[in-house]
């Protein structure tokens, strides 16, 4: 394919990872795609310049590339073309290409399930422009905290993007405090030296990502478009910036693939809930000590969350189609039919559950206050009624008469709650009645089994 | 004689092939059918755990009640017991060593109901019907955790009325799954959040939906090292997503597949797209099962992203599904889910729980 270039053998763009056969398309695309104001739709050269842009002429700031996949959504990174992605990124790609062009020609095809290999495309393209809106709870896997760069451990899937595999061997010999800072931020009037100078901008990784780059970006002065940037990114040995929190030793230790190595699935788990090993009450307070920890629900330890659900929810209504308004007024409805599917659900969009339980006959049963008698004689207490007779639709609640299909309910165990009688009275009345039907004859209970046969069982 | 007493007749015999001379197609999988079902739609199945000896179902019903069988070796179906409700039942699910039961109902309450002494008692109240029900055991605690159209999620000590705990969701809770320590939640406007479970239940992410139709049922899964890694979340327009939580690559490791439609090669007739009732993983291979209101039932295979089976049409729709504790028995039920609104609902139809041998049938495929 062409003679073989240091960089890579076709352009590709690090926003959504298309490839493209001339860098001059590449570029087009990008600024059509990436650096293009969603406001005038003035085409820009660079993300960053994109960001100043809006700031200054729509006094509006951007956070995210527009179209660009999870991960690759960096404003503040000049890139241009080919130029400006970091190495790493760059690694990476190679290592997928090559992947690919190995795994196709190992792999047969394989034949099953039309219905698996015609969603993968349909469902890649369409995850990204939803992805475009960045999830703060989305973090790039190098960088999040706690996460053990262990790509070798079991459960990987196979074809794993050499992203995590191209980390340890960068690891060894890699002084410190390597500029690990996006590699745009180099050629800001290539003032800073890699090393020494850079250290004061490495503070934790991800969620203070944005927070690196903008403290990175205040010193040199702003760039305007570049064209013609030497591109020094090359030169540098960039590294992961996830790496810098990472002290050598366990990363040194991660290219092993050890079974044992636990990934914590929750890695902020640790921020969100004071861990408290002791026992615990009813009310998750430990019980021999009250910290100061919150056992209400979670403050929002992801302030974004509130920002992204928001603006989920938003996304949501617009690409669903579905005018919800509120439900307790009109449901709302779903499209269901087209010329060549339909869709075998009510057209309400309320769940298949509610849309029966709002059934009265579904309904009669729900206890009231007080209810004592529908037209039928209490029979006492509520469950108290039956010497459990099977096959006697009972009467007493006065709820089931209309109900033969399914009379055979034989006795009402209702379970009498047993606990503060004050508090809940759902039943009606007298909860502090003993559930009268006893297991009869109790049997007992061989192990752990429940009984056999139980009085109260029989129907 | 059957304790539960239902239809006359019914022997409590296990493999109880009709043979019946009309061609009807309640059981064209010649599964194993359970002796004494519900009278009324199964909303839910469950399988006891691996603490108990044996095989023991629970099945939640719209008659209100909630029953329990014992499976046996050979196929043979016991009923044991059963309880009520003021209100259809909506969800079950054991205690972690099997002595109790949790139900969930429309009747805004949640009970618990102990076997051994065949004794149930209201241990949680919502707002509104309770839809989800599971049990939580983590090391510095336990708990039971329900799902409201209230719009909460609330955490029980099942000796306090009042819950230890209460989060709000953002809609009404559709379907919810637990595998400690992560739980997933999927509510109405297609919300869909996942809380971890350690030292305390936090909200964890809320995830952007990976589907496009209302939530319906959702399944965690565990990666190699038995760690829940991900979760499979299934909507009323025949596809299922697999998504993980902190995948390498998401955009390549994530995916949704079709299932549970009519007509799939067949383009001169409109496409039917089913509701996907149910997904449950097996506890062994990995592989995946989804029922739908097609009235089919599929086997997948999420990693070598295949489909392994799916078996013929049942003459309604499947509401629930599950596996028992070691993947050996795969129960689904067949009863009306409501798909087709009122007009379709014929009461004397009869609702059938039919158990599977799934030992084979859901090993993965190989990968190439």
């Amino acid at each position: 394919m062409g003679r073989k270039k240091k960089k890579q053998l076709k352009p590709w763009c690090w926003y959504c990872n298309r490839d493209f056969d001339d860098e001059k398309i590449l570029i087009q695309h990008q600024k059509a795609k990436h650096f293009k104001c969603h406001i005038c739709h003035k085409k820009l050269y660079t993300g960053p310049g994109l960001a100043i842009h809006c700031m200054q002429v729509h006094k509006e700031t951007i956070d995210a590339v527009p179209n660009a996949i999870p991960g690759r959504t960096d404003i503040e990174l000049e890139i241009y073309g080919m130029e400006g992605i970091p190495e790493k990124d760059m690694e990476e790609r190679r290592r997928l290409l090559e992947q690919k062009t190995q795994e196709s020609q190992k792999k047969k095809q394989q034949d099953d399930s039309d219905e698996y290999e015609d969603d993968e495309s349909a469902a890649s393209t369409s995850f990204q422009p939803q992805q475009v809106q960045p999830q703060q709870g989305y973090i790039p896997p190098m960088a999040q905290p706690g996460l053990p760069p262990v790509p070798g451990a079991p459960g990987m899937p196979p074809g794993i993007p050499p992203l995590m595999a191209g980390v340890p061997p960068m690891m060894p010999g890699m002084p410190p405090v390597m500029p690990g800072m996006p590699p745009g931020m180099m050629p800001m009037g290539g003032m800073m030296p890699p090393g020494p100078g850079i250290p004061p901008l490495m503070p934790g990784m991800p969620p203070g990502r944005s927070g690196l780059l903008n403290s990175c970006y205040g010193m040199p002065p702003p760039v305007g478009p570049r064209p013609g940037m030497p591109p020094m990114t090359q030169a540098q040995p960039v590294t992961a910036p996830g790496i810098l929190n990472r002290p050598p030793a366990p990363a040194a230790a991660a290219p092993t693939p050890q079974p044992p190595v636990t990934k914590p699935l929750f890695p902020s788990a640790g921020q969100a809930a004071a861990a408290v090993p002791g026992p615990v009450g009813t009310d998750f307070k430990p019980l021999n000590a009250t910290p100061a920890t919150t056992t209400e629900p979670p403050k929002p330890t992801f302030p974004a969350y509130t920002q992204s659900t928001a603006s989920t929810t938003s996304t949501t209504n617009s690409t669903a189609a579905k005018p919800a308004t509120s439900i307790t007024s009109k449901p709302a409805t779903l499209t269901t039919t087209s010329a060549t599917s339909k869709l075998i659900h009510p057209d309400e969009d309320i769940s298949l559950e509610e849309r029966r339980a709002q059934l009265p006959k579904y309904q009669r049963n729900l206890p009231r206050p007080g209810q004592a008698s529908l037209g039928n004689p209490p029979v006492g207490p509520i469950g108290g009624m039956m010497p459990p007779q099977p096959g006697i639709p009972p009467q007493q609640q006065g709820m089931r008469p209309p109900m033969p299909p399914h009379g055979q309910y034989g006795a009402h165990h209702q379970g009498m709650p047993g606990y503060l009688p004050g508090a809940m009275p759902p039943y009606g009345q007298g909860p502090p009645m003993v559930p009268p039907y006893q297991s009869g004859p109790p049997r007992p209970p061989m192990g752990m089994r429940p009984p056999v046969m139980s009085q109260g069982g029989r129907y | 004689m059957s304790l539960f007493g239902s239809t006359p007749g019914f022997a409590t015999g296990g493999t109880s092939m009709f043979g019946s001379t009309t061609t009807d197609n309640h059981n064209p999988m010649k599964d194993i059918e359970v002796t004494s079902p519900p009278d009324d739609s199964i909303s839910c199945l469950a399988f006891s755990p691996p603490t108990l000896p044996g095989n023991f179902l629970i099945a939640g019903s719209w008659a209100n009640d909630v029953r329990c069988w014992e499976v046996q070796d050979n196929g043979q179906t016991i009923p044991k017991a059963q309880q009520m409700h003021t209100g259809p039942v909506l969800d079950a699910c054991w205690s972690d060593d099997g002595s109790k039961v949790f139900t969930a109902s429309c009747d805004k309450t949640a009970k618990m109901w102990d076997l051994n002494s065949n004794q149930a008692i209201q241990i949680a109240q919502h707002d509104a019907p309770v839809k989800t029900i599971h049990w939580i055991k983590a090391p510095n605690y336990s708990c039971v955790m329900t799902g409201s159209w209230d719009k909460t999620l609330k955490f029980w000590d099942t000796r306090s009325p009042t819950p230890m705990m209460t989060l709000q969701l953002p809609e009404r809770c559709y379907c919810a799954d637990v595998v400690h320590p992560m739980a997933a939640v999927a509510t109405a406007e297609r919300g869909l959040i996942v809380y971890q479970l350690e030292n305390q239940p936090s909200e964890f992410r809320r995830i952007e939906s990976p589907l496009k139709h209302q939530h319906r049922c959702v399944a965690i899964f565990k990666d190699k090292v038995n760690k829940p890694t991900g979760f499979a979340l299934g909507s009323i327009e025949g596809r299922v997503a697999i998504h993980y939580i902190n995948p390498p690559n998401p955009a390549k490791d994530n995916f949704t597949f079709k299932c549970h439609r009519s007509n799939g090669t067949n383009t001169s007739a409109p496409q039917d797209i089913y509701a996907v009732n149910g997904i449950a993983f097996h506890p062994v291979h990995g592989t995946l099962a989804t029922v739908g209101s097609d009235g089919r039932f599929s086997f997948w295979d999420k990693d070598a992203r295949t489909k392994l089976k799916t078996s013929e049409q049942l003459d309604q729709p499947i509401s629930a599904c599950c596996f028992n504790h070691n993947g050996n028995i795969f129960a689904y039920a067949s009863s009306y889910d409501w798909s087709k609104g009122h007009e379709f609902y014929n009461p004397q139809k009869k609702n059938y729980i039919f158990l599977r041998n799934a030992a084979e049938e859901l090993k993965p495929r190989n990968k190439k």
